[in-house]
């Protein structure tokens, strides 16, 4: 995995989110808890002169970790986040697919309408997966949260020209040229605070986060940053390796971020 | 560490997406988890194993054979860092190209010998528009050899064509590589292939090694775009991102196209607050005049930067305009009025004897601004000196200034 120039990145990050907030009337960001959203939001305080100046959504299904919780409570009070909690519904027979695109999307519809927020910060990288691969800085969806991934707008040149659809809404993705690595080397460098799940206890570590169903730790001895850093650099394995939604058929992810999943 | 940005370029089937695949496998930049998804869906669609699907991750890619959306590949070689971004090979999918070829500076040239394919429309577009984005360095790969025997018969009259092409549209064909290849068979990727003996150079991957991209000077003028506002602790500051230069705490600065002369109070890096900054950062500045809304102004103390009413271009058409269009400095609107001088064929680089682009043309034009622009040419600061331009909404373009009119 390589390791880019941290400060490159920073600038790209920081120039992303001044133009979503400059371009749109009411800007939110998604919030996992997880590592890439968490460096995300510190970054916003880099943009906008130490404070996160747009809400904060979590989609909480309610069956994320203790940790989970945890740490939203801390640092939402410690960095002054206006966080908007959305509860989106959990049910029992469901799983992967169809439980992420139901009930995620489902909720993350119902918050987005009701604040009427016209762009959305998702922290997603290039290197997560072929599909979030091919995504534009700053992206349209559909009033029905479509992606229309076969004819994306162009963008180059500073000109980020996506065009709003009618009861529609935009994306943003600033993390989208950062690799796993990257974000690592970020938290080291910042001391960005970090849930503590991604440390090895036991043997094992979660490298992705998701909710306690569908979310499978890694064999691992890394219980600090900097083992986490030296274990990323000589893996062979697909970060969301643990992500049972990605691997069910052939094209889940884009089936779900079609629907409009993050 | 630096990563190099490389674009593919080349008509559609002729093997751009194969090559990344295949230069990610024979590199160890591809997870085994990434190589056997590609795997399974050769499989599945009953293919033989299409190193394309690494990057081709749509379904209607992997199944229709085709890219119809850029994508990025990380790769590393003897200690270097590459960026390779996929485009589209089909003319309908071009704005797709130019969202991915704009961010290289390096460009693989992927042409195909095997029969029937050679030399194609997109082969010389996009070479020409590689070169109209200001893309330095070109390497042409001429894919496919083992459907040719590795024979040097069919290799030289590609290579002496294109060749030929590059000197008439500006590039210097000498400072530029060629090399026979085939990207199924790992031929010449990062070792030399025992099929093509008569093949002197060096492998593609060795060749890339030499093409490095230029830093933007922090000893340049300043340059920076305004972006907005932001509350700060000593009031508003101005939010923009330096293009060129340095900036610091005291000194004054020109804003364009408003023409006037600020200081700067106080100066903001990442949140906090410093005596100085440079290139590539986004600052904040507190100024010593309120200006309002100016963002898209210009800070500049260039004597490059101009206030543009009316500017000499070259436009690429993806959808044919001419009249009234909205051009897009930077992301930020202007309206203004196309006239063409002279239409070039983009798959000959020769002039065309109308004066009505077509879809896919180039033009000389000169375009009458109908507010005050801040500029510069393309060939003294690419960043000032390039745009887009929209008719009724919709993308129909791409810009460079080559002289502005004042």
């Amino acid at each position: 995995m390589i390791e880019q120039n941290l400060d490159e990145l920073e600038e790209k990050s920081i120039y992303i989110m001044r133009e979503a907030k400059e371009r749109f009337k009411n800007v939110a960001a998604l919030w996992s808890m997880g590592k890439d959203s968490t460096t995300m939001l510190a970054l916003a305080r880099k943009a906008f002169m130490g404070k996160v100046p747009f809400p904060i959504i979590h989609i909480d299904n309610g069956i994320d970790f203790p940790e989970t919780y945890e740490f939203r409570e801390k640092l939402a009070k410690q960095w002054k986040l206006n966080l908007i909690v959305q509860k989106s519904e959990i049910k029992p027979e469901m799983s992967g697919y169809a439980c992420c695109g139901a009930n995620k999307t489902v909720a993350l519809k119902k918050v987005m309408k009701e604040y009427g927020f016209d762009a959305l910060i998702v922290s997603i990288r290039r290197d997560e997966h072929g599909i979030r691969g091919k995504e534009r800085y700053i992206s349209p969806r559909t009033k029905d949260f479509k992606w229309k991934y076969k004819n994306q707008p162009a963008e180059l040149w500073n000109d980020y020209s996506s065009k709003l659809d009618k009861g529609g809404h935009i994306r943003v993705h600033p993390l989208l040229d950062w690799n796993e690595i990257d974000i690592w080397n970020y938290i080291k460098r910042e001391k960005v605070p970090i849930n503590s799940l991604y440390f090895s206890r036991d043997g094992t570590r979660y490298r992705s986060l998701g909710c306690t169903h569908c979310t499978v730790p890694i064999k691992s001895n890394a219980d600090n940053i900097d083992k986490i850093i030296n274990e990323l650099k000589n893996t062979k394995v697909e970060e969301r390796s643990g992500r049972q939604q990605d691997k069910e058929t052939a094209y889940i992810m884009e089936k779900l971020r079609a629907l409009g999943y993050m | 560490m630096h990563i190099e940005q490389i674009t593919m370029l080349g008509h559609k089937d002729h093997g751009k997406s194969t090559l990344i695949g295949s230069l990610l496998m024979s590199t160890g930049s591809a997870t085994e988890e990434r190589i056997d998804d590609a795997r399974n869906t050769s499989k599945r669609l009953g293919r033989q194993f299409e190193p394309a699907y690494i990057l081709d991750a749509f379904s209607e890619e992997r199944e229709g054979g085709l890219t119809i959306d850029t994508a990025r590949a990380q790769v590393k070689y003897k200690g270097k860092a590459f960026e390779f971004i996929d485009v589209p090979g089909h003319e309908e999918l071009i704005k797709n190209m130019l969202s991915g070829a704009s961010y290289a500076n390096t460009a693989v040239l992927v042409v195909s010998a095997a029969r029937g394919e050679g030399i194609m429309p997109q082969t010389k577009r996009h070479l020409f528009l590689a070169k109209m984005l200001g893309i330095e360095h070109f390497v042409i790969a001429i894919n496919k050899m083992d459907a040719v025997q590795y024979s040097q018969d069919a290799y030289e009259p590609l290579r002496n064509e294109i060749a030929a092409y590059l000197d008439s549209i500006g590039v210097h064909s000498q400072r530029v590589n060629f090399v026979p290849i085939s990207a199924y068979s790992f031929d010449n990727l990062v070792s030399k292939s025992k099929n093509m003996q008569w093949y002197r150079g060096k492998a593609l991957m060795d060749l890339l090694l030499t093409c490095h991209s230029k830093n933007v000077a922090e000893d340049m003028a300043l340059r920076a775009i305004v972006q907005g506002t932001v509350e700060t602790e000593s009031g508003m500051a101005y939010t923009a991102k330096i293009l060129s230069g340095k900036i610091e705490t005291g000194s004054t600065v020109r804003i364009l196209p408003l023409g006037k002369r600020v200081v700067v109070k106080s100066l903001y890096v990442k949140g906090k607050k410093a005596k100085n900054a440079k290139a590539e950062e986004n600052i904040a500045i507190g100024v010593s005049q309120d200006m309002g809304n100016i963002r898209g102004s210009i800070i500049s103390n260039s004597a490059q930067t101009k206030v543009a009413k009316a500017i000499s271009t070259m436009l690429f058409f993806v959808k044919p305009v001419s009249g009234a269009a909205e051009l897009r400095f930077n992301g930020n609107k202007t309206n203004g009025t196309i006239t063409v001088d002279r239409i070039i064929d983009t798959t000959t680089g020769s002039p065309k004897s109308t004066q009505k682009p077509k879809a896919l043309d180039a033009g000389e034009c000169i375009i009458r601004l109908n507010g005050k622009v801040a500029v510069e040419e393309f060939s003294s600061f690419r960043g000032l000196g390039r745009f887009v331009f929209y008719k009724n909404d919709e993308f129909a373009g791409i810009g460079v200034i080559e002289k502005v009119l004042g």
